[in-house]
Parts: C-alpha cells; structure tokens; sequence
C-alpha cells in the first residue's frame, strides 16, 4: 500500500519559507557573522593563552635594584645607599601583595658577582647595584605600575625589575584588547540576532494568510514556530560552516604574520586543540542561536494575533 | 475538557457586540445558545455581519464586548493553546474557501490531520479514503489552481471535515460553485448532522434554504433574531434574488 504511493514521499512544506527571498540574505549576513566571530574568538584565545604565560612569569617575586650613590668617600658612598635600601624596603613593606621583602647581603651579592670578578671584591669600591628580593603573597596580583611609583616617591635610587614592569604593561594592554574582542562578539550575536528577529517577522507578515489558515485548522504556535527554527537552524548550520571554512585560513595567515614578530612574546600565542575544537562547533552554535532566536521571535509576534 | 452532552448548549452568546477598529458596531446586543446536535442557517443581507458571527464561533475573532463560550469555554478567558484545541473540534468552509495554492487537494485536506500531530500513515489513510467520498481520488496531486470552483469547493469541506468536529460552519457554501451542486452539498450537511454535528450554515440565499424547516438565525439591523421551524412562513427579509 505503501510502495505504490510515491506522491506521498516529499510532503510538502505548509510555509514555503525555503523560497523566502531573505533566506539567501540570512545565510550570507550569518557567514560573514561567524567568520568574523570565529577570527576574533581566535585572537582572544591566543590573547588568554599569552596572558597566562606572562601572568605566570611576573607571578611569585621579583627583584628590586638600588642604584649605588656616588661619592669620593666609600664609606660615606656605601652608607648612604644603604639608606636609600632601608627606604625602599619600608616602601615596598606597605604593599599589600607583599609578603617578605630581604635585601640581599653582601655575602650573597659576592656570591652574585664571583663568576665574572673573582674572590676577594670589595663590593664598596664596585659601583655595582643592591638587590633586594620581593617576595609576594600566594595568589595575590602584584600592581606594577603602582609600585614603581611607590618606590619612585620613597627613594629616587630605586628601580623595579625592567622587564617585569614592561610585562606587566603589555598584561594590562592585552587585557584591555580582550574585553574589546570580546564585547565584539558579544555584538556579533546581537547584530545576527537582531537579523534574524526582523526577517523571522517579515517573513510572517508575509505568510500571515497561510498562518491565519493554519490556526484555523487548530496549529499551536509552537508548530509554527518549529517550522520557522527548522529552516533557521539550518540556514544558521550552513551559514556557520562557511563562515568557518572562510576563517581556518585567516586564522593560519594571522598567525603566521604574528609568529614572525621577534621578541618571542607572541610565540606562546599558539592556539591550543581545545581552542581548534571550539572554533571548529561554532557553526552548531550558530544553528542553535539561529534556531532559539526564530523560534522565540515567532512565539511573542504570534502572541498579539487573536 | 468539558464533556458536552447531546441537547447541551455548545455555542454561547451574550451582550456580545463586535466592531471594527475604531468604527461602528456592526452588531450588537446578540445573544443566542446553540445547542449541541442543532441544524441553523444564518441569513441576513450582504453586509449583514454573517461572516462576523461566523468568524467568532469558530474562534477566529473575540467580541469587542460581552461574553462569547464554545464548547462551554469563555474565549476570553482561553489560552492560546486551548484555542487551538478549541479549533480543532471546529471545521469551517469559508466563502472563498481558503486553500493553501501551493499544496496539492491531498495536502490541503491532510492539513487539520498534520497540525495535530497525526502519524502519517493514519492521515494517508482517512485523506485518500474522504477524497475518494467526495470523488476527487484523480485530483490528488492536483493544485488548487488548476481544478474547477466546484473541485476547490469540495476539497474545502473534505478539510472542514476530515477531523470529524463536533461544530461544522459553513460561510455561504453554495455562493461560488453551480446551482446544481447546491443540493448535493445541502444533502451532505444533513448526514453531517444527523451523525451528531452541529452545523451552522451562512446564506444570503433564501432558495437555498426555503426547502429546510431548520431555524434561523436572522441578523438586521446590527441585531439578531432567531426564527423557529414553525414561525417561518411569515419570514421576509433576508433573501436575494
Ligand atoms: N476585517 C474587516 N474590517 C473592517 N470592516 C469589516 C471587516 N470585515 C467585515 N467588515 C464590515 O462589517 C460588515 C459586516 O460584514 P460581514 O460580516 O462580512 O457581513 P456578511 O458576511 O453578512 O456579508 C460590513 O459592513 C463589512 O464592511
Ligand atoms: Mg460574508
């Protein structure tokens, strides 16, 4: 009974919504969305997994140098930047994230300095620095840029550990331009949402004289609502794999330009198989998107029809 | 769901007036109770307010005021969804029959089946067997565009019907197609109703109905009145020639 009844094969869509003239738009509109949400979540990613690498290596302690004073008198000379020492360490002593501040002996400083000078240095006679060692409280996050500060009023002789501070101004930089990328994406789905808001509700008003026929027949809104999810997580489903087929090789070229920065900073920015992996589903995030999106947009415009 | 009781009121009006817009009422103060299992026709001029009556019995309009019930349920206290349910028990053949053009008759009759769900198999089932009743098995997959006003029309009542509602409402069923149809299709409508539907028919046509000793609702002058089998030979107004 079946088998004779090819006719029956294809049931036909109620709502013609494949030839809605906004549907080639929809996909076109939600590839270039996802193609430029997959490149910014990349940079992020890479963003994050630079961070971490930096936030490690300025994590822990660091090193503070008291440039030695100048004078024809050593003693006098070594006095007094003993004194500038005594002042940094009661500034650094008030830093909350501090835990230990030891300057280093002289004995350790020798020790310092034994592989190039020898035994036997008289270090007041050397117009080498004084180190004092910083350590930091577990987990606490040290302000770098303040304490440079901090230092600078107690004692001009002071000075942070260079490489530290510049890392910690590229931290704060780095964080400021992830939570730009990141406020793009979150635009990224507004905008693409707010797309398929206004089309979802053009194409109704298109087919309010199907709908109007198909409530009439007793269909809840759901059902029309899943007719219009249907087709949009699909256009949301193929739109979302060219946008990511289009943004695999961006990716690689960016990253590819960026490797070629000297310095080695940007090298740690690799992005890791999970971040692939994610980049990779994003075209089911946004079929998903698409598809709550259509759904929820028929439900509340059916609402206001008796 | 409220069991409703052959003799059981199952369409309900009071005070109920309906308006347009901002514009006049186009009719007001009416007040009637269908009882289930009853035949009415609805007659009054062109402009009357038949199809308005109409199109709140099946649930397609509110009242702009009073109180409208069907199957013992106030619509304006109804859900969404339980209007729908609602609608489901309602079949209703519209004057300009309401097709949807770019299904084929089977789709189109398959239609009240498929919004509620039904297993394919079964909607096959009773589609082919109520196409073939109404002798339009070669038009299956036929559009409605290419079948005569008398084919559309019987496609209509098979998808009026199909779901076997308790309440059928027929706008003008005889308006668009051949005179001699007209009697076939009254003639469908009693079996209708003597399988325990209960059915209103809009008319403007007084040679239709002038054989039937069924009431009338008479809608004049924005208001109704409702006309029994045996108070009908005084009865005027409400043809047209
Ligand atoms: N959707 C509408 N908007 C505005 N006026 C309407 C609408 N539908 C019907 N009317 C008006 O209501 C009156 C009654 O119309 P209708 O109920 O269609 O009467 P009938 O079916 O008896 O011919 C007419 O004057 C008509 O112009
Ligand atoms: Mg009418």
């Amino acid at each position: 009974m079946l088998k004779q009844a090819p006719i029956f094969i294809a049931r036909k869509q109620e709502l013609p919504l494949d030839s809605d003239s906004s549907s080639p738009f929809l996909k076109v509109m939600i590839s270039i969305a996802v193609f430029l949400f997959a490149v910014t979540l990349a940079g992020v990613m890479s963003i994050n997994a630079m961070l971490i690498n930096w936030n490690e290596s300025i994590l822990g302690s660091l090193t503070v140098q008291i440039m030695p004073v100048n004078n024809i008198d050593k003693a006098k000379a070594t006095a007094q930047t003993l004194a500038h020492q005594e002042k940094a360490i009661e500034a650094l002593k008030t830093i909350e994230a501090v835990e230990k501040v030891s300057p280093l002996e002289d004995k350790q400083l020798q020790a310092l300095i034994r592989p190039w000078l020898g035994d036997g240095v008289k270090l007041e006679n050397l117009p080498i620095p004084r180190l004092i060692d910083v350590k930091l409280k577990k987990g606490a996050t040290l302000d770098f840029a303040q304490t440079a500060e901090k230092l600078a009023e107690a004692t001009p002789y002071a000075s942070l550990d260079n490489h530290k501070l510049w890392l910690s101004k590229l931290i704060s930089f780095a964080d400021g331009l992830k939570m730009l990328a990141l406020a793009a994406l979150v635009l990224v789905i507004l905008i693409t949402s707010g797309a398929i808001f206004y089309t979802t509700q053009t194409s109704l008003g298109l087919h309010c004289y199907i709908i109007e026929i198909l409530h009439q027949m007793g269909a809840k809104d759901a059902y029309i609502a899943q007719q219009y999810a249907k087709r949009t997580a699909w256009l949301g489903l193929v739109g979302g794999c060219i946008g990511v087929l289009l943004a695999v090789p961006t990716i690689f070229l960016i990253s590819g330009l960026a490797s070629q920065i000297e310095g080695g900073i940007i090298s740690e920015a690799r992005l890791s198989a999970f971040s692939w992996l994610i980049i990779l589903s994003l075209p089911l995030f946004s079929g998903l998107i698409s598809m709550l999106t259509a759904y929820y947009t028929v439900k509340n415009t059916l609402q206001k029809m008796m | 769901m409220l069991k409703i009781n052959q003799g059981d009121p199952i369409i309900e009006m009071q005070n109920v007036g309906i308006r347009y817009g901002q514009g006049p009422e186009i009719l007001s103060d009416i007040k009637l109770s269908l009882k289930k299992g009853s035949f009415h026709f609805l007659t009054g001029k062109s402009g009357a307010g038949k199809t308005s009556l109409l199109s709140m019995m099946y649930l397609a309009q509110k009242p702009s005021r009073g109180i409208v019930s069907v199957f013992g349920k106030n619509v304006n206290f109804t859900n969404r969804d339980s209007l729908a349910m609602l609608r489901r028990r309602i079949g209703v053949v519209f004057q300009d029959f309401r097709l949807l053009d770019h299904l084929s008759a089977f789709d189109n009759v398959a239609l009240p089946l498929r919004v509620c769900g039904m297993e394919e198999q079964e909607v096959k089932k009773r589609v082919v067997e109520l196409l073939s009743w109404v002798e339009l098995s070669k038009h299956m997959q036929a559009t409605p565009a290419t079948l005569s006003g008398g084919e559309k029309q019987r496609i209509a009542i098979a998808r009026a019907v199909i779901n076997r509602p308790d309440i059928l409402l027929a706008d003008e069923p005889t308006g668009n197609v051949d005179n001699d149809i007209a009697p076939k299709l009254m003639k469908l409508f009693v079996e209708l109703n003597k399988l325990g539907t209960t059915v209103v028919i809009a008319t403007h046509s007084e040679k239709l109905i002038s054989d039937f000793a069924y009431p009338r609702l008479h809608l004049q002058n924005h208001g109704l009145r409702i006309y029994n089998a045996n108070d009908l030979t005084g009865m005027g107004g409400g043809s047209h020639a």
